[in-house]
């Protein structure tokens, strides 16, 4: 029963799903499953990281100087992003040419980003939430949720892509509808 | 239409959004009502204008991580006058958009575009180019946000219409996902026909 619930917690709090962010990033990765986990791993590390970054940059931001978020964000995100690269490099030069390719895919994209202001919006409504532990469990929450919604995803894959679709709707439109559709089932659910 | 990439590709063939299927969370969460579509079309317009024609003067030889970051950088600097603006222009819409506006500063004509498109091309043509690519994403949400706030609350720019029939689940998030889908649908339907009316007619004139 607490698998069920914690599992229903997170599709309502997913962001793919109520917030459409980072679709266009599951829909690239969706061709390929080893693509689609390694993309969703990355992001997660991104999404925890990056949530425990934003975490102290709220604390630096002057009050009335919210419009400077997205540039300290991306200061923060753009440094982890050359250090796992930079790590990926040292501890493995041999996957490294493989590996880079879902950094540079995970780094700037709406799932990241989106994740660090929304929690950010969060926190300004609950201040409770605003601890260290609040942020990096929020964007590993985030980071899950993305891992849940490729599942999804994954697993009507082939139809979606099928000859049996009719050729215009066949990939993108279809994965929309589909989106939308389990989108409608989750809004239902909460 | 030929296989030649045209500078107006990124309104009709290669749409940044229906095509790409890129900066759509916006389209589909604020794409809802016409106002808030405006207030997203002079942020994405603006900020992705300025930010890709500073950003044309990165040094190309610096390692591409450094090259995103320093865009990242150079976008968010942008956003800050743009909301300073957009916050004279369209007051009571910021609010209403939330992190979707911020989101803007980083959106993936931006942060990918550029490197796989923009900066391989001449300054004049990816000028004109970059002009057409963000043209296609303002007529996708302006048309995505008539429509649905024309199904979804029976208004267009919050003036009430003669609407019969109201489905009030087009204005939701889900709605947004299977609207964009059809008319995801929709355009390729149409891309398909104009493509093979072209090829047809270049037969014929080869023949």
């Amino acid at each position: 029963m607490f698998l069920v619930t914690e599992l229903i917690l997170l599709l309502t709090s997913n962001l793919i799903l109520t917030q459409a962010l980072g679709t266009s990033t599951l829909f690239i990765a969706a061709g390929n499953r080893k693509n689609l986990f390694w993309t969703s791993v990355t992001i997660t590390i991104f999404t925890t990281a990056g949530s425990a970054a934003a975490y102290f940059i709220n604390d630096i931001i002057p009050l009335g100087a919210e419009n400077l978020m997205p540039l300290f964000y991306a200061m923060a995100v753009g440094t982890l992003y050359i250090v796992l690269l930079t790590i990926l490099y040292f501890v493995s030069r041999k996957n490294f040419k493989t590996a880079r390719k879902y950094v540079h895919l995970s780094a700037f994209n709406c799932a990241v980003m989106g994740t660090l202001f929304t929690i950010t919006e969060k926190v300004a409504e609950n201040h409770q939430l605003n601890t260290m532990s609040g942020f990096i469990l929020a964007g590993l929450e985030a980071g899950l949720g993305f891992i849940l919604a490729s599942l999804i995803l994954t697993s009507a894959y082939r139809r979606l892509t099928s000859a049996d679709v009719p050729a215009s709707f066949r990939g993108f439109p279809a994965m929309l509808l589909y989106l939308g559709i389990i989108s409608m089932a989750v809004y239902a659910l909460s | 239409m030929s296989k030649k990439n045209s500078v107006f590709d990124g309104l009709f063939g290669d749409n940044t959004v229906l095509s790409s299927l890129m900066v759509i969370s916006p389209v589909i969460m604020c794409g809802d009502k016409v106002k808030n579509a405006l207030a997203l079309i002079y942020a994405f317009s603006a900020i992705t204008f300025i930010s890709v024609l500073i950003g044309s003067f990165v040094p190309k030889k610096l390692p591409y991580a450094v090259k995103i970051t320093i865009y990242a950088f150079i976008s968010s600097l942008v956003y800050i006058p743009v909301k300073l603006m957009a916050q004279q222009f369209f007051p009571t819409v910021i609010n209403r958009t939330g992190i979707y506006f911020m989101l803007l500063a980083v959106n993936s004509l931006i942060m990918v575009q550029t490197e796989t498109k923009f900066y391989r091309m001449k300054k004049s043509r990816m000028f004109f180019s970059l002009i057409f690519y963000i043209l296609g994403f303002d007529v996708v949400m302006l048309i995505t946000s008539v429509l649905r706030e024309l199904i979804a609350y029976g208004t267009v720019y919050e003036k009430v219409v003669d609407a019969d029939i109201l489905i009030s689940g087009i204005g939701m998030p889900f709605g947004g996902f299977v609207f964009l889908g059809l008319f995801c649908g929709l355009y390729r339907k149409i891309r398909f026909i104009v493509r093979q009316r072209n090829g047809g007619k270049k037969n014929v004139s080869g023949n």
